[in-house]
């Protein structure tokens, strides 16, 4: 049984005058202690997926389809004081920004604690023990004072720091980082990786690692999933996706890296922009921006077909290297 | 390093060197100190205890203050009507009148910011028929609901009864009547709170509503609270002064503040001011200490006013 598993998820937003369908079809699964990448522009669906997974969407969007397997359990079916038990206590968040996340006028312990209490029956002190574990754990120097303090006495990368060690204090088997380190700079940026690479061997933990940064995905993840206008248009694993995309899209992300192009030169991109969700074009979704795309394209839906070890949603795919 | 006591913190707070810095706000902590201290200790204090009717002569009613003609060194700011010393009586009025004041605004803060949270917290409909109750509440004026609702009891249950109840009947009265002010306040700030990532991150922790509510947002909150209180107290001391000025609050022989000028208000045109004027004074200056203060708490709670 795999620790998580997405089947056909359908997210909409009921709007005044239309529905529009955020997520359409989003299947993909996780095994146990692995790391999963989603790569997307700002608008793709990303996010949504993530806080879908814990049934945390806000109105007006709601789950219209598929189901949700955490552990065998469909989330999508529980009941709020069943899914209660989940968030937080089997599967935590990390958010963007830690400046935002960490409230101000509550101590760091009472932080830290707080998910401890909700989810088990555990005394002051033995959770303050944990806590400050839970902060040596994430190479907080002088734990015990950190405890006490506020989250404005501690910098950026610390209060990072200490996010992520409120997401694992209670040990969950999956934690799902959306953009971790997209608020801080690049050096804190590479520690804070390290670490969250170095948490996930040592204990075990399944990650979802939700990121527009392509490096990051490289680095960090085994598996990785593309998303386009609310859709997977590749999924498979990270080597192959990083080192033979087969989507145009991926591609251009590809090539859209510093690295690809000689200094001095214009940055590649894909032209255009993401379209909003009510306006995806007919046929693939991606065809008004796409290098290679043919009259199928505009006319026809893209079906999955597996390469290898990916799965793409390109009619274009199969006939030889984009 | 900020370690040290709770004490130490505040005297090294931003709080506490805008406070010596303004004299205004010193001026009027001190003075509301005095009033504190010396109204609630006022049976040490007091020269006579104005409740009881055995010390109480006749033949000295209407004395003018010690340092008047005609004054009497045993009366420092001279007698009422009924012969009572006019100092011991303001102070166990000022002591009526704040405790009705802080408990009328206690009730208010415990409706306002319950019904504020959850109103700014669910939303929909929840938040419409709460919101529109307020207004409706809001559109009749606390005095006239106050005179409304003290006039039907006093009618249905006789002045005796009253009398015994009448703390408790103002306190309900003047707290319920201002619920509104503390709710929309909340509210608006919970609906600026509940947008933060914060929390959405203790949503994710699956923390219940309710500990949402009270233990993250409400925290947040506070500083907008904390002001109106201090202008909610004043104000609820000035309703209920009125209503008693009005013949509906506390009765004469338990007077408030307002009692206490009311029951000197005919004598003013036969030269006995000092019945009426001095518990003016008094009430007129505890309320604009309270004012000042609330004012000064505006000013350093509100980073938008930072002077520096």
């Amino acid at each position: 049984m795999s620790l998580l598993e997405v089947n056909n998820l359908e997210v909409r937003f009921a709007m005044r005058k239309e529905e529009l369908v955020a997520l359409r079809d989003v299947s993909f699964r996780l095994e146990k202690g692995e790391r999963l990448g989603i790569v997307g522009e700002s608008g793709a669906g990303k996010s949504v997926a993530a806080f879908s997974i814990l049934n945390l969407i806000s109105k007006p969007g709601y789950i219209s389809g598929g189901e949700i397997l955490f552990e065998g359990k469909d989330l999508t079916r529980l009941s709020l004081q069943e899914m209660s038990a989940i968030r937080g206590n089997r599967i935590s968040m990390i958010f963007q920004d830690p400046m935002m996340t960490l409230n101000p006028v509550l101590t760091i312990g009472t932080q830290m604690t707080e998910a401890l209490h909700a989810h088990h029956d555990i005394s002051r002190e033995e959770a303050r023990q944990r806590a400050i574990d839970g902060l040596a754990e994430v190479h907080i120097p002088s734990a015990a004072t950190r405890f006490d303090q506020y989250p404005h006495e501690l910098s950026g990368g610390m209060r990072q720091r200490v996010v992520i060690a409120i997401a694992l204090i209670t040990k969950p088997p999956l934690i799902i980082a959306d953009e971790p380190t997209t608020a801080l700079d690049v050096t804190i940026q590479a520690e804070i990786m390290h670490l969250l690479m170095e948490l996930c061997n040592n204990t075990g933990v399944g990650l979802i690692l939700i990121t527009h940064d392509l490096g990051i995905i490289s680095q960090m993840t085994e598996r990785a999933i593309v998303m386009y206008a609310g859709r997977i248009v590749e999924e498979g694993d990270t080597r192959d996706i990083i080192n033979d995309a087969r989507h145009p899209y991926t591609d251009g992300l590809m090539g859209a890296l510093p690295q690809k192009t000689t200094p001095g030169q214009r940055l590649n991109q894909i032209k255009g922009g993401m379209p909003p969700l009510n306006g995806i074009p007919d046929g693939c979704a991606f065809n008004p921006r796409c290098p290679l795309a043919g009259d199928i394209c505009r006319s026809t839906f893209p079906e999955y077909t597996t390469i290898g070890t990916t799965r793409v949603a390109c009619h274009m795919a199969g006939a030889g290297d984009p | 390093m900020t370690t040290g006591t709770k004490l130490q913190r505040l005297l090294d707070s931003a709080f506490y060197h805008d406070f010596r810095r303004d004299k205004v706000a010193i001026a009027s902590f001190i003075i509301l100190c005095i009033y504190v201290v010396a109204c609630y200790t006022a049976p040490l204090i007091a020269p006579y205890n104005p409740y009881d009717p055995t010390i109480i002569d006749i033949m000295d009613s209407e004395i003018p203050p010690a340092w008047l003609d005609g004054g009497d060194s045993r009366f420092l700011l001279g007698t009422d009507a009924q012969g009572r010393d006019l100092f011991s009586t303001i102070l166990y009025g000022t002591r009526i009148s704040l405790t009705i004041g802080i408990c009328a605004v206690v009730l208010q803060a415990f409706l306002g910011i319950s019904l504020g949270l959850i109103s700014g917290y669910f939303g929909g409909r929840v938040d419409n028929f709460l919101m529109r109750l307020a207004d409706i509440q809001l559109s009749f004026s606390t005095l006239m609901v106050a005179i409304i609702v003290l006039a039907v009891f006093q009618a249905l249950f006789g002045t005796e009864l009253y009398e015994r109840l009448a703390i408790l009947m103002l306190i309900l009265v003047i707290g319920i009547a201002e619920w509104p002010q503390y709710a929309r306040t909340v509210r608006a700030s919970v609906l600026a709170e509940k947008k933060k990532e914060y929390v959405d991150a203790v949503r994710v922790i699956g923390l219940r509503p309710m500990r949402i509510m009270f233990r993250h947002i409400l925290p947040n909150t506070l500083s907008p609270i904390l002001v109106i209180s201090t202008v909610q107290v004043a104000n609820a001391i000035v309703s209920e002064a009125a209503l008693s000025f009005l013949g509906l609050g506390m009765p004469v022989t338990q007077p408030s503040l307002g009692s206490l000028i009311n029951s000197g208000f005919e004598f003013i045109f036969s030269g006995s001011w000092w019945i009426t004027i001095i518990p003016g004074v008094v009430l007129i200056l505890l309320v604009l200490v309270m004012n000042l203060l609330g004012d000064f708490l505006r000013d350093v709670l509100n980073p938008k006013l930072y002077k520096n």
